[in-house]
């Protein structure tokens, strides 16, 4: 019983994490029609900023946090300029593009911290949570998942009830009927990279005294986010939100009660018949080109 | 220049470039040799390669593909005591069997889905070599696997192809027959209906062409040369195991075939040799390679957008514009 | 090296030049670079970590008669006979923290592993699983998981729930120590912790607490250690080169930072005592004897019964602890020894798992 108490929280913390790495993604890819492969690099970044400025510079952690939700959002926003932008009549150009600052923050990364051990990030909340049934969970991830949580919501209600979340979903709906409307798609399109972006960030800054912190960890990242993207319906935010839930529930229970390499291997194996049976995954609508 | 001179162009050029490339080996230092075979295994991985995108696809599957081959050639001469000469040609075809298997969930995705479905496939292949330590060896993979021999009449003991030179001569053989080969399917029906299926794809479906069957011969094929590359790779260096094949080896080949250019047989050809021979001589500034692989990748992206290969062309243009303001 | 008079060979002294070249752990890239050593800067002695790179560079090595060096003993066998093991015999040293934990924590009685699923991980855990069983501890749990695992709670609390009051985390490596053992912080373990190593040791008190930490038990000392003072210690001023190594990397110093100064010493003396650089002659001079000085004590050459050739330099290891926050070497160990008692026990665990060098490939 414990143990299965235990798992759901830990999946619980997972689910958090999944989802903001896959929202950002699913943003970006939704009204752009871009697959940014340097996604898992941007968290990387963000998980930098915090070590650099809050493990180094002794920065209050929320500052550090916020700092890195910038820097990354403004990274976004020159991606969406110099790399994207310029290939709209082209997908796959944006992709590559994408490949090309992959390796480039890679190693930017490398000749800031250098390899070797992980960067060490103390936690800036410790300390654990007891809950009933010897359940436990340490504060920072609470706060993470808390901190995400927050963030969804936010997003969700941006998308619903405001006018550029309106606009943002008809951009990504039709492009060009969006622009008969009168929409500028190229704002929408700054607008939308800079808030995956910043997502991405924000989830590399909270994750950051949590795990790893070393230039190639957007590796494991972007694994994860393609198959929560594609098994919730690549460009359906919710969809994503849901298909990460449910993916870390089964991650968790898979790597608990028989083996990680199993897990991620099946994930693989889910993603790829999702792919077969129902391209448009759990709640997508239709196929992009 | 007509198609018939242009012709004889080509066979002058291979005609002056075999002979040259077979005897390079003896004039270079021994550590520079495998420089040249691994080289010539990267030509055969971006040609083969480039089939697979003639269709308008790309695949990161590619690699995983060439670990296949060698996968299946060390299972078979190792465990099956299948003599090394049979199993490299078996592997390749066992590999092409893999991925006619593959294709069928595979190439019913077109663009970004086919883009993702092939990596996911590719890494839940690579995970799954990691995960069954029967037969595979696990993460550590395999080793001591038997090397190529020839058996001469004038010679005491075998001829070992795990020496450079003659691993390289008969590497040089088989890449120059592979290249042939795919040149020729390219220039067939199949091939031009590929570049059809790639260019007009309402005018292929309309002549009633089934693209499906023509994508999935190309991904065959592809992957029967990729698995032969492997089979072969992994004879010389007598080990394999799984971290050799990941995606970031991938993105070294799709590197390599978009800044030589995909539009012509050469282009991937070119820009495997440029880059490999630039870091090469950039060696010592080995860390900063993947960077500097990006930085090209980018801007040949947004100043050579059909790769090297159409620089002479650019060239060209640009000379005959100022010749032209001169006289003009 | 160089600052201390360098190479003295019959009477004169000789700077000893060193290069280096990254392999990216691929197997095509370490032969590369070996040929590489071998043709521009015609090197005399190459030490490299091992494991998946070695076999691509085997053939090669032993056809050119190179003399090269290993961490990982795996890598030994009798088709390679330059090739050797002299500094840190991985993993069978393992055997003696689990000795020196049973004998002073007699109740400690169920062990909960966990090691990555690769040539490091595994041949660990059928060392420790050899000396639980030596040391009659019974292993309640095994959890090998995938080296890109990123979350260590599911594999914590897989192992917590098989109710261990040892925690092993073989041969993990140092970010993987470092995130457990905070996971077991927070999820509230209560018994002890027994590790190959325990690089970050400082940072991992800063993340759970001082209390938690203490009695943490691991094999690689830092060298500023008092008992590194003891008159059979070979290692050269032990506390000045930890002194220099922290001021030069800080944050660096790892299980691993010493050992190739080490080889080194062992190197520059076999090649005085041969008064050659030639690799045939160094290896000569130091096997003569079937003895050499190894960094913790003279010890022996050894292997034979395990992969098939006498290669790996075994005898001392210490045992250390975290007492009062800092590494200290609690006692110093005879693998031997323990091997005499128990080979059958390992060999029996390595066969196993398929580890013994006639079952490689």
């Amino acid at each position: 019983m414990e143990l299965v108490l235990q798992s759901i929280a830990n999946a619980l913390v997972q689910s958090g994490f999944f989802s903001l790495w896959a929202v950002g993604l699913v943003l970006i890819f939704g009204v752009m029609g871009i697959i940014n492969f340097a996604h898992g690099e941007m968290v990387m970044v963000g998980a930098y900023t915090v070590w650099l400025l809050y493990a180094g510079q002794g920065l209050p952690f929320p500052l550090a946090l916020l700092a890195a939700a910038l820097i990354v959002c403004l990274l976004g926003l020159c991606m969406e300029r110099f790399l994207f932008q310029p290939f709209r009549e082209n997908p796959l150009g944006g992709l590559i593009n994408s490949i090309g600052l992959l390796f480039i923050l890679q190693v930017l990364a490398v000749q800031i911290g250098g390899l070797g051990l992980m960067k060490h990030v103390p936690p800036a909340f410790p300390g654990t949570l007891e809950l009933p049934f010897e359940v436990r969970i340490p504060v920072q991830r609470a706060v993470a998942l808390v901190v995400s949580l927050g963030l969804l919501a936010a997003v969700g209600w941006l998308l619903t009830w405001t006018r550029l979340g309106w606009a943002l979903r008809a951009v990504s709906m039709d492009r060009e009927a969006a622009a008969l409307q009168g929409i500028s798609v190229r704002r929408i399109g700054m607008f939308a990279m800079g808030l995956g972006a910043a997502l991405a960030g924000t989830a590399g800054a909270l994750m950051a005294p949590l795990v790893r912190v070393e230039p190639y960890m957007g590796h494991a990242v972007i694994i994860t986010a393609f198959i929560v993207a594609i098994v919730g319906g690549i460009g359906s935010i919710r969809g994503a939100v849901l298909a990460a839930v449910l993916y870390a529930f089964f991650h968790t229970f898979v790597t608990t009660y028989y083996s990680g390499t199993l897990a991620t291997m099946l994930g693989l194996f889910i993603m790829l018949l999702v792919l077969v049976i129902k391209p448009t995954g759990l709640m997508g609508s239709r196929l992009r080109e | 220049m007509n198609s018939a001179s242009r012709r004889h162009g080509w066979w002058l050029a291979a005609a002056v470039l075999l002979p040259a490339l077979a005897a390079l080996p003896f004039f270079l230092p021994f550590h520079r040799q495998d420089f040249m075979i691994f080289l010539l295994l990267d030509v055969m991985l971006v040609v083969s390669y480039r089939l697979v995108t003639l269709s308008g696809e790309w695949s990161l599957i590619h690699m995983v593909l060439m670990g296949c081959g060698g996968y299946a050639s060390a299972l078979l001469s190792k465990r099956a005591d299948l003599l090394v000469w049979l199993s490299i040609p078996l592997a390749a075809l066992l590999t092409a069997a893999v991925a006619l298997l593959l294709s069928f969930p595979l190439l019913r995705m077109r663009g970004f889905y086919f883009l993702i479905g092939s990596y996911a496939a590719g890494e839940a292949v690579r995970l799954a070599w990691k995960y069954f330590v029967y037969p595979f060896g696990g993460p550590k993979g395999l080793k001591l696997i038997p090397p190529l021999e020839l058996q001469l009449p004038f010679l005491e003991q075998p001829l070992s192809f795990v020496e450079p030179i003659p691993f390289y001569l008969l590497l040089l053989v088989v890449t120059c027959v592979s290249l042939l080969l795919l040149y020729r399917l390219e220039h067939s029906r199949i091939g031009l209906t590929l570049h059809m299926v790639h260019w007009q794809p309402s005018l292929a479906e309309a002549v009633g062409v089934n693209s499906w069957r023509y994508r999935t011969l190309a991904f065959a094929c592809g992957a029967f040369f990729a698995g032969l590359a492997g089979a072969l790779f992994v004879h010389y260096l007598g080990s394999i195991n799984p971290n050799q094949f990941a995606i970031g080896e991938m993105l070294y080949i799709l590197v390599w075939v978009i800044i030589g250019g995909t539009r012509t047989f050469a282009g991937p050809v070119i820009g495997v040799v440029v880059l490999s021979v630039l870091n090469e001589i950039f060696r010592q500034y080995d860390e900063w390679r993947p960077a500097i692989y990006g930085l090209i990748l980018l801007l040949s992206m947004r100043f050579l957008p059909d790769g090297l290969e159409s620089l002479p062309g650019r060239l060209r243009g640009l000379w005959r514009r100022r010749v032209a303001a001169a006289q003009g | 090296m160089n600052r201390a008079g360098g190479l003295r060979i019959g009477g004169d002294n000789y700077k000893v030049e060193f290069v280096s070249y990254d392999n990216e752990y691929l197997p095509d890239k370490a032969l590369q670079g070996m040929k590489k050593l071998v043709g521009e800067h015609d090197v005399k002695f190459v030490m490299m970590l091992g494991g998946d790179t070695w076999p691509a560079v085997q053939p090669f090595a032993t056809r050119r008669k190179l003399l090269t060096s290993t961490l990982l003993p795996s890598d030994l066998s009798p088709d390679a006979p330059y090739h050797i093991a002299p500094c840190e015999v991985h993993p069978i040293y393992n055997v003696t923290g689990v000795e020196w934990m049973a004998q002073n924590f007699p109740e400690l009685k169920r062990a909960a592993i966990c090691a990555q699923n690769d040539s490091l991980g595994l041949p660990s855990v059928a060392t420790y699983l050899a000396a639980f069983e030596a040391a009659g501890i019974d292993v309640v749990d095994q959890n090998i998981f995938d080296p890109s695992t990123t979350d260590f709670a599911p594999v914590v609390t897989s192992m917590l729930a098989s109710g261990p009051d040892i925690v092993c985390l073989d041969t993990c490596y140092a970010d993987y120590v470092n995130l457990i053992t905070e996971q077991l912080f927070h999820q509230g373990f209560k018994g002890k912790i027994i590790s190959c190593t325990f690089d970050n040791y400082q940072d991992v008190i800063e993340k759970t607490s001082k209390e938690f930490v203490e009695g943490f038990i691991f094999q690689f000392p830092d060298f500023d250690d008092p008992a590194l003072r003891q008159d059979f210690i070979n290692f050269k001023r032990p506390k000045d080169f930890y002194e220099k190594f922290v001021e030069r990397h800080p944050g660096q110093w790892s299980a691993v930072a010493w050992e190739y100064a080490s080889i080194m010493d062992l190197w520059k003396a076999a090649a005085e005592q041969a008064a050659s650089v030639e690799p045939l002659a160094v290896l000569e001079a130091m096997k003569q004897g079937g003895r050499a000085p190894h960094a913790f004590g003279d010890a022996s050459w050894w292997g034979e019964e395990l992969w098939g050739i006498d290669n790996a330099l075994v005898g001392n290891w210490p045992v250390v602890t975290v007492r009062d926050g800092r590494a200290r070497i609690e006692e110093f160990r005879s693998i031997p020894e323990w091997w005499s008692c128990y080979k059958d026990l390992l060999v029996k665990h390595m066969e196993a798992m398929g580890l013994m060098h006639y079952q490689q490939g």
